[in-house]
């Protein structure tokens, strides 16, 4: 449902959508039909007109504009900077508002949003930024992404946690960036976002088997940079025992 | 350890991890996990990468988008 309506949304070239401006023709041929037998005139029609739009604003403003902050968020992970980051949170806002009337109320709203700003980005933004091994990355064997498994034993995975644990949200940023767009996405949905498996599916377009596929090879290279971000600053060997049960986060 | 279900276990710790199994087969997991230290661990990175990623990622949008988005929704 929601995908046909969206899809059609995008389709156009125009932003605004049919059905207002037949919903204007059929408040026209209404206030034409009513002007006869009662006393209703074109201005009362048009009053209706602007009360549905109204309402509808309101309605946007209230259910809608409360995922700025989150999708401001994906759209700093897409873009990699403030400025095209505010320029696609906008454009997504302006096509949600304009397709908010083939919303389906009680459908998830949050999921609907994140396929308008994924297909604007993919649209819009990734052409300007396109890596030169995107659309081959999902064939890609292991081995020429990098990254084997390292941690064997519990206590170096114990390890390995503690070390992740105290990383610094810039390092964990700059990790996510460096891995490539599509891997980046499918863990910002699943493990910032909480969208299930299917969810993420339908905003990427992609089958749920190509979904899991993503995460894990994403996950699987961030713990690599991660690792070796730690390596480099001696942080794994500096994990005395002791101070766990002091610092329990 | 005897368990043998680590190969099973590891396979499925992500979706574990992201809710994506079924009661059943979490319990499975729960299960295993339970009794093996070398998937706990595992499970333990997994889940603190999660954490770390969702905490990194926190956003604010500036105020002027809000105002802009407004704005554009208004005309």
């Amino acid at each position: 449902m929601t995908t046909v309506t969206l899809d059609r949304a995008f389709s156009r070239t125009t932003l605004p959508p049919s059905r207002p401006r037949a919903r204007r023709r059929a408040a026209q041929a209404r206030s034409l039909d009513s002007r006869v037998m009662t006393d209703t005139t074109p201005n009362e029609a048009q009053q209706t007109e602007a009360d549905e739009l109204a309402e509808r604003r309101r309605l946007f403003q209230e259910q809608a504009l409360p995922f700025m902050d989150q999708l401001y968020g994906a759209a700093m992970r897409m873009t990699r900077n403030p400025a095209d980051a505010s320029d696609l949170v906008q454009e997504t806002f302006v096509k949600a508002f304009a397709a908010f009337a083939q919303f389906e109320q009680g459908t998830n709203l949050k999921a609907w949003l994140y396929r308008i700003l994924t297909n604007t980005f993919i649209n819009v933004y990734r052409k300007k930024q396109r890596d030169p091994y995107q659309g081959t990355i999902d064939e890609m064997e292991d081995w020429q992404l990098g990254g084997a498994e390292s941690a064997t034993s519990s206590s170096s995975r114990s390890a390995e946690a503690e070390a992740i644990d105290r990383m610094p949200a810039s390092a964990v940023k700059d990790a996510l960036q460096a891995i490539p767009e599509d891997f980046r996405l499918a863990v910002y949905f699943a493990d910032v976002e909480g969208f299930a498996y299917q969810e993420i599916a339908d905003i990427m377009k992609t089958p749920v088997g190509t979904v899991m596929s993503r995460l894990h090879r994403g996950r699987r290279l961030l713990r690599e940079l991660l690792a070796d971000y730690a390596r480099e600053r001696g942080m794994t060997a500096a994990v005395p025992a002791t101070t766990t049960k002091g610092s329990s986060r | 350890m005897t368990d043998c279900g680590c190969t099973k276990a590891q396979e499925e710790l992500e979706e574990f991890l992201h809710n994506e199994l079924s009661a059943e087969q979490c319990q499975d997991i729960r299960d295993h996990l339970a009794n093996c230290d070398d998937c706990s661990a595992e499970h333990l990175v997994g889940v603190t990468l999660t954490t770390k990623v969702k905490e990194a990622c926190q956003e604010k949008a500036p105020d002027e988008l809000r105002d802009m988005i407004l704005g554009a929704i208004a005309r």
